[in-house]
């Protein structure tokens, strides 16, 4: 019925990507929050390790999920209009560079800042240089606003998805397939 | 459109997606993402950490350009672990870190339900009261643990878990209403 349809593997990376990337968003406002680091005050530690690991290993995810979603063909997209299918396109498409600038701009940022990043407390990843206050800042803007700008497309993402699952035209059944 | 989480099951009116099962999902991925965020603040501050001290905020200029923060936002950063420290009693930590994790572990589980649901699976449909009525047992939990801190944490959770509590009921309710018309399908 559904043609190529994504593989299980695929559809339960889509969600532990869906998951992992709400709970970033959640956890770095909170975070955010908590009081400037020093000897003392080590409350930040975890949490921003945390939130590294989790980030980097969404690139290692979506470099999976990509492979998975470009070789799974939609063939209910592909009857829908032109226009359709191409706003489809591009929702993808820019959901999968946002994420890939938010990780990327988010490890860059750390790297100039100075702290370590440990990868899942096993792997010491490389700074790409001596802490540079200017280039910490810079990246940091960046992964703030490409966050701001997954955000709302997370939120276009959500809505064309509970608009074809009220309209039950087949589109997203797939993703639900378990 | 179907009208409720099992409805479309009912004769050959299987097919295409279950949107009740959609938004179980959507509300699971965000309650799983509440959940585990919840974890990590009751895991991070906690009590005779430094705000509870009373050391002063450390509040390098470097750092206040960099996050561009004031100092007087920087100090409150302080007063803000401190709100949370004076107003929990210690038995709520001790309560609301395990209830965090089921209330974690509950969300991924009613992720799979919705995912179920939604393919208008029978085991799905089964085991949704029982998944949703754990999740309503969660947000009592907090929501009575909650009550019994102080003013300060209860204007920050009261209401957001209210509104859990009846997301929760609505998802609860609609199992049984299926579970009581025999839309049981399949």
């Amino acid at each position: 019925m559904q043609g190529n349809s994504p593989d299980k593997t695929t559809i339960l990376l889509h969600w532990l990507l869906a998951v992992s990337i709400l709970f970033l968003f959640a956890s770095s406002w909170w975070m955010l929050a908590l009081p400037l680091p020093s000897d003392e005050f080590t409350y930040r530690v975890l949490p921003f390790q945390l939130h590294k690991n989790i980030g980097i290993s969404l690139l290692v995810l979506l470099v999976i999920l990509f492979t998975g979603s470009v070789n799974a063909k939609n063939e209910k997209v592909l009857k829908q209009p032109g226009w359709v299918q191409k706003l489809a396109l591009l929702d993808h498409f820019v959901l999968y560079l946002l994420i890939v600038l938010t990780c990327l701009s988010g490890y860059m940022s750390s790297s100039y800042s100075g702290w370590d990043t440990s990868f899942w407390w096993l792997i010491d990843l490389p700074a790409w240089s001596e802490e540079n206050e200017a280039l910490n800042i810079l990246f940091s803007d960046i992964h703030m606003w490409t966050c701001w700008l997954l955000l709302a497309v997370i939120a276009v993402h959500t809505g064309a998805a509970l608009y074809h699952a009220f309209l039950n035209d087949g589109i997203i059944e797939r993703m639900f397939r378990l | 459109m179907s009208s409720g989480l099992t409805t479309e099951s009912q004769g050959d009116n299987n097919s295409g997606i279950n949107w009740a099962g959609v938004i179980v999902v959507l509300f699971g991925l965000l309650f799983a993402a509440s959940q585990s965020n919840e974890l990590m603040g009751l895991l991070v501050v906690e009590p005779g950490s430094a705000a509870d001290q009373g050391i002063s905020a450390a509040c390098r200029a470097d750092e206040l350009e960099e996050e561009n923060l004031s100092q007087r936002e920087c100090e409150l950063m302080v007063a803000n672990v401190q709100i949370v420290l004076a107003s929990r009693p210690e038995w709520v930590r001790g309560l609301m870190i395990p209830t965090s994790v089921a209330g974690a572990l509950l969300a991924i589980v009613s992720i799979v339900v919705g995912l179920g649901l939604a393919g208008h699976r029978r085991w799905a449909t089964q085991s949704a009261i029982y998944c949703f009525g754990l999740l309503l047992l969660i947000d009592l939990i907090g929501f009575f643990a909650m009550m019994n801190t102080g003013p300060l944490l209860r204007a920050r959770y009261l209401w957001n878990i209210l509104l859990w509590f009846f997301i929760h009921l609505c998802m609860v309710t609609r199992s049984f209403a299926d579970r009581g018309s025999g839309n049981e399908l399949e």
